[in-house]
């Protein structure tokens, strides 16, 4: 989506991303960014919940307002009220490319590891 | 809220493995080449909007994003997108994305694409305008930008087309 928000910003658009995983904003230069804490697939919030949705868009726009400058990412002060691991955000079934990585996904954590041990 | 505070961790929600896999791509460093910026051309009363999401949202009456070839070639993403109108609800959508839980946008379209609300700001003049479309596409584009042609040029037309002048981009 940073090369989306880039690609409209040249083409004479303003933009906001809002990102469960601004870090990306290192690799791609992401021009505006609200970062959010929430899990994949909804990044505005829970389901039915209208005020707290509500609250991250008037927040993200508030960043699209407020932004001065290219590259800024500022964090938004929203807190998910569960525990990553019951967020159930994965898809039923493995996606293809991470099938694919598996081993190669299964050393960085080890790599991660042993860096973390030094 | 200011953009000096760090404090979002965007990979609390990933697998320990996931995450250390995502955070080679990532540079430790701050990005450094040029970045395009459109200042805003109007204060936020006035504005035009659409909205973008990279969810894999389809109407019923369009065909929806291909998963099937995904399946076949892991490497390959569907590069095209799909026009949804801004009366848009959960009812009319397809939902497709292979890496990601889809129930949830099925639930409730606004958890990942704000049309309710901004066609409730507009209403109160917070913004000018949503305009006539918003847009999906499909965000796994791992090896290829194909994407930024095949989708983001006809979008970028239409949104010309339609008067818009500023988007909410929502990655899945």
């Amino acid at each position: 989506m940073g090369l989306a928000g880039r690609y409209l910003e040249e083409k004479g658009f303003s933009t906001v991303v809002l990102n469960p995983t601004h870090e990306f904003s290192r690799r791609v230069g992401i021009p505006r960014s609200a970062a959010i804490e929430f899990p994949y697939g909804r990044p505005l919030g829970q389901v039915g919940d209208w005020e707290g949705q509500r609250k991250v868009v008037l927040k993200t726009l508030e960043v699209l307002e407020k932004a001065s400058k290219p590259g800024e990412v500022w964090h938004l002060p929203f807190t998910w009220p569960e525990d990553p691991k019951d967020t159930k955000w994965m898809p039923p079934e493995m996606s293809p490319v991470i099938k694919l990585y598996l081993e190669e996904i299964k050393r960085a954590r080890q790599r991660e590891a042993e860096k973390a041990k030094r | 809220m200011s953009p000096e505070q760090q404090k979002v961790d965007g990979f609390r929600f990933m697998p320990p493995g996931l995450a250390a896999w995502v955070r080679t791509f990532i540079p430790e460093k701050e990005f450094e080449g040029p970045i395009p910026w459109t200042p805003l051309p109007k204060p936020m009363s006035r504005l035009t909007f659409s909205a973008v999401t990279s969810a894999g949202i389809s109407q019923k009456s369009d065909p929806p994003f291909n998963m099937e070839r995904e399946k076949k070639e892991p490497m390959w993403g569907d590069p095209s997108y799909r026009a949804l109108p801004r009366e848009t609800t959960e009812k009319d959508i397809h939902v497709n994305h292979l890496h990601i839980n889809t129930d949830y946008i099925k639930q409730d379209i606004n958890v990942m694409l704000p049309l309710g609300h901004l066609a409730q700001l507009e209403k109160e003049g917070v913004i000018g305008r949503l305009a006539p479309t918003s847009y999906s596409f499909y965000g796994f584009q791992f090896q290829s930008n194909d994407f930024l042609q095949e989708a983001f040029e006809p979008m970028s037309k239409r949104m010309k087309q339609e008067g818009v002048e500023a988007v909410f981009l929502t990655p899945a």
